[in-house]
């Protein structure tokens, strides 16, 4: 089992959910999370104070697939959220060594 | 098998048939008060039986050892899956020592047959001691109840021990109950209309009749120093709701036990479902939706909670000291008609809510010093409703009082207490559609009223947050000029989720239309409060996409327009947020939002001098309403509109762009058209006159010469070269709010100021004079002069930021007059001590070139230096 978590732009989370939807994924975690790579922050002036944004708002998913299923989620979410520009986030993979559903207490890929 | 083996089989048999029975006869009849009765036989039935067995085979044996029943069980009320509270009490140590052993085999027969047990033992002296840690144990002794062993013992507890200690730890036992109460209510949001309520421990659950019973109790102890007639523990009036809707939680109680086979008291949405089918606790003959199942939940809910509530406030008052009671008459919070002790209000002649205005303006006291009725009051108001239906307060004078209502602190306690009563939904009847409404979706967790009341009151809590990000919200609400139609708009913005329709902002603009109609609101403040509805989720919405894109920012500030209602709109937003649940606004979302109000308040005021032009048909709803208002007037409405920005028209209401028409069709009368109003918070002087050098400056001159504080203004000016500038101010010294002649004076001073009749500056001197006097400001604001060429095709915007202080205006206007430069459009704010003003400039009705805008920045820069 691979756990694959992805960072993308907060415009990008419904495209991304309908893509995953659409081969079949259902399940997966979003959190809110603010963070930058080379994309530079972001300044406004607002009643003469200076507002500074270096950590740019961004989407965070969460999802722990089967080894088969990896590399067309991972098309699918870099289809959805990509946009060619500095900022578009990434996509990280790792091991897993167990899922257990606390419901019935199904463990492996039968959890997922 | 032993003799122990087999009764306990034989036990175990009898448990599981009886328990089966009853829950056929409930699946039966629904009837939740037998079913616990029963039960409660059962468990009884079965602890004797086991008592025989294992600890004595005496009847009312052993000596100086007794099974008391506690809690519940010593009520009578055994829900299906409840613990069973169980005391073994003793005369003194050596029977506790010597009956060790056969309480523990009871107590694991008792296990073996499934039955939770929950055992105390203590020495009878031990009963009579208070321990604030164990509070549960004290109360559960007024339910105590004689099941087997030593009656003799028992009676001294139950005769003697208990009354004592009732008697002598009375306050330290109300005032622990009180706080266990309170801090349950604030853990489950002070609120009963919670979407998913526990049945249990929500307020207005049983737990909450459960301190009614006991906080009576306590007080009828108290003063005869003896157990009470139950019959006499609460009013005949509080009994007639408190017991059907005890009834009906047994039951609702009951069907969660059964459904969930576990101690389990959650009604989640699926169980809602099913009890409404079922008609558990109802006696209707047609089947309940689940909304209006829930809705006569709520409706028990509201007695048991506001009968705990008020006993819980009035018992201690009760016992208050006769000095106390003058000193809480004579405090500064009561008033000539109100009386308030101990938190209570209490009318000081009680016909005087007769009159509508005194009811209105007990909901107002109520809302600014956050105070309750007392339960005298309430019976008042309650039977003061049916008179008042036949002729209920409405228009202008309701809103008067409503609106005033509204922006006070603790509004939102007020609007609950008004709706706890039925008044609210008598004053705005469109607020019963969504009356304890449950609309199911994951995020909310209270009904739809509920959500509205929340908003409202995280409005107000934002004034005394000591969070960075919300103190920004806070300085901003201090802002508006009218929150109390943001507050409106907040109450009425989810009513359309009452009615069927695809989509509740529409129902909700509907039925507010004609709530504002009844209320007679100016047709200004009607579109201010229409359009916060009709955009509540705009924001929200514009969050999902780049909130750092000029395109969205861009669409976004097109939408909304102006300043004004940028702001309420960030405020509706985070508010609206807030009230879904306590989670719901996160920093992350609440930072995103005031990203987005900043980019927006600066796109509003570099995207102002965008201007109209109506060759093209424009079908802009201000021109719509302009057409309906004045059909006759189209070409000359066309030909005054022209070449004006567009913000001009979201400034303004139809009714005002129809008088500063008429205003400009009086210039060949008189140049100088003025128009003076007073406003809630300020005056405001409207200037419709051809543009020239100096104007602007000249008048903000003139106003600060008369010693006026220059809060906000406008300045627009057409193609035909016709100006509409709008000065709000303060009159600082009462000058005009004291002497209506003066009126007139001071129009025909700044007339004259602009025709040159009289001179300015000498009239400044003197005014200036009096000012240095005065010293400097406490807080200091450094000045920022900002340059934007890009904003504008054909002006430069120059943004200033500067102390406030009187002539600034005068000042900065002049200055750029002396440089030949021409005000297209001013927009001036002060936010405390922070005057901000931006202007659109031209030079020859063209931008200004960069030497132009530097000398103009140095001599501002001189200027303002010079006056601080």
């Amino acid at each position: 089992m691979t756990k694959i978590e992805a960072i993308i732009q907060v415009s990008k989370l419904e495209g991304v959910k309908n893509s995953l939807h659409e081969i079949g994924v259902e399940g997966m975690t979003v959190l809110e999370a603010r963070g930058h790579g080379r994309q530079k922050g972001h300044t406004e002036f607002y009643r003469g104070r200076e507002y500074t944004v270096d950590l740019i708002p961004k989407i965070k998913l969460e999802l722990v697939v089967a080894d088969t299923m990896v590399e067309k989620i991972v098309q699918a979410i870099s289809g959805a959220a990509r946009t060619g520009k500095i900022g578009d986030g990434k996509i990280f993979l790792s091991r897993v060594d167990e899922a257990i559903r606390i419901r019935n207490d199904e463990r492996g890929e039968d959890a997922l | 098998m032993t003799t122990a083996g087999s009764l306990s089989s034989e036990l175990r048999d009898l448990y599981t048939v009886e328990s089966a029975r009853i829950r056929e006869e409930f699946a039966s009849t629904g009837n939740g008060g037998m079913a616990i009765a029963q039960r409660t036989g059962l468990v009884e039935k079965i602890t004797l039986q086991l008592w025989r067995e294992i600890v004595c085979r005496e009847e009312q044996g052993p000596r100086n050892f007794t099974l008391v029943a506690l809690g519940g069980f010593g009520r009578g009320w055994l829900f299906p899956y409840s613990d069973i509270d169980l005391l073994f009490l003793h005369a003194d140590r050596e029977t506790e020592q010597a009956f060790k052993d056969r309480i523990r085999s009871f107590s694991q027969g008792l296990w073996d047959l499934r039955l939770k047990v929950s055992p105390a033992t203590r020495i009878l002296q031990e009963c009579d001691r208070f321990d604030p840690a164990n509070v549960e144990f004290s109360t559960s002794l007024l339910d105590c109840r004689y099941l087997a062993g030593d009656p003799d013992l028992f009676t001294r507890l139950h005769d003697k021990v208990i009354p004592k200690l009732m008697t002598r730890e009375a306050q330290s036992l109300l005032q622990s109950l009180a706080e266990l109460t309170r801090a349950r209510h604030e853990k489950f949001g002070n609120t009963i209309f919670h979407l998913e309520p526990n049945v249990k421990d929500t307020p207005g659950g049983l737990r909450d009749c459960n301190v009614a019973l006991w906080l009576s109790l306590l007080s009828s102890m108290d003063k005869l120093h003896d157990w009470p007639d139950p019959k006499s523990l609460l009013s005949t009036s509080a009994r007639k709701q408190f017991e059907p809707a005890l009834d009906f939680l047994m039951s609702v109680r009951c069907f969660l036990h059964f459904r969930h086979g576990r101690d389990d008291n959650m009604l989640s949405w699926e169980a809602q479902e099913e009890a409404a089918k079922r008609g558990i606790g109802v006696y209707e003959t047609h089947e309940l939706t689940a909304a209006d199942w829930m809705r006569i939940y709520f409706s028990h809910a509201r007695s048991l909670h506001r009968t705990a509530t008020q006993l819980l406030e009035e018992i201690p008052a009760a016992w208050s000291s006769l000095s106390r009671h003058f000193h809480n008459l004579r405090t500064r919070v009561s008033d000539a008609d109100f009386s308030v002790v101990d938190g209570l209000v209490f009318l000081r002649q009680s016909s005087a809510l007769q009159d509508s205005e005194v009811l209105l303006r007990l909901f107002h006291f109520v809302a600014h010093h956050d105070v309750r009725l007392s339960t005298t009051t309430e019976y008042k108001i309650e039977q003061l409703l049916p008179s008042l239906a036949s002729t209920p307060p409405r228009g202008a004078e309701l809103w008067l009082y409503l609106g005033e209502i509204l922006a006070q602190p603790h509004a939102a306690n007020a609007l609950r207490a008004m709706h706890s009563l039925r008044l609210l939904t008598l004053l705005l009847p469109e607020l019963k559609t969504i009356d304890a409404l449950v609309v199911r979706d994951f995020y909310h967790r209270f009904t739809v009223d509920e959500h509205s009341f929340l908003a409202i009151e995280s409005l107000h809590r934002l004034l005394q947050s000591p969070t960075e990000w919300e103190k920004q919200y806070a300085e901003i609400l201090e802002e508006l000029e009218q929150p109390e139609l943001l507050y409106l708009a907040l109450l009425l913005h989810d009513t359309g989720k009452g009615v069927p329709s695809d989509n509740h902002v529409e129902g909700s603009l509907a039925i507010a239309e004609q709530c504002l109609e009844r209320l007679d609101l100016e047709s200004s403040e009607r579109e201010t409060v229409l359009f916060l509805i009709a955009n509540h989720l705009e924001m929200s919405a514009a969050l999902r996409r780049d909130i750092f894109d000029s395109a969205t920012i861009a669409a976004f500030a097109e939408r909304v327009g102006t300043p004004e209602r940028l702001k309420m709109l960030c405020l509706f937003t985070y508010a609206d947020i807030k009230a879904v649940n306590p989670d719901a606004l996160t920093p992350w979302k609440a930072e995103n939002v005031w990203q987005l109000y900043i980019s927006a308040a600066n796109q509003l005021n570099r995207n102002v001098d965008q201007r109209l032009h109506l060759d093209a048909n424009v079908d802009d709803e201000k021109m719509i309403r302009l057409r309906t208002l004045a059909p006759m007037a189209g070409k000359k409405v066309k030909a005054f509109l022209e070449g004006l920005p567009q913000r001009y028209l979201r400034t303004y209401a139809a009714g005002d762009v129809l008088r500063h028409l008429e205003m400009s069709e009086s210039l060949g009368k008189h140049p100088i058209q003025l128009d003076l109003k007073r406003g809630r918070h300020w005056f405001e002087l409207t200037l419709v006159t051809n543009d020239r050098p100096f104007l602007f400056g000249r008048v903000a001159g003139t106003l600060a010469a008369w010693g006026m504080n220059i809060v906000k203004a406008t300045a627009f000016s057409n193609q035909a070269g016709t100006v509409v500038d709008t000065f709000y101010f303060t009159d600082r010294f009462r000058t005009l709010e004291l002497n209506l002649p003066e009126w007139e004076r001071f129009k025909r001073s700044i007339s004259e100021v602009l025709t040159g009749e009289t001179d300015l500056e000498r009239m400044l001197k003197s005014r200036m004079r009096a000012e240095e006097k005065k010293g400097t400001p406490k807080i200091k604001i450094k000045t920022s002069i900002q340059v934007d060429d890009q904003c504008s095709s054909n002006s430069t915007l120059v943004q200033v930021v500067a102390q406030d202080r009187p002539g600034l205006l005068h000042t900065v206007a002049s200055r750029f007059a002396h440089h030949e430069c021409n005000i297209e459009i001013a927009l001036i704010d002060t936010e405390g001590q922070m005057a901000i003003d931006v202007f659109y400039l031209t030079a020859n009705r063209k931008k200004l070139s960069r030497d132009q805008l530097k000398q103009l920045e140095a001599a501002l820069r001189e200027a303002l230096q010079g006056i601080s």
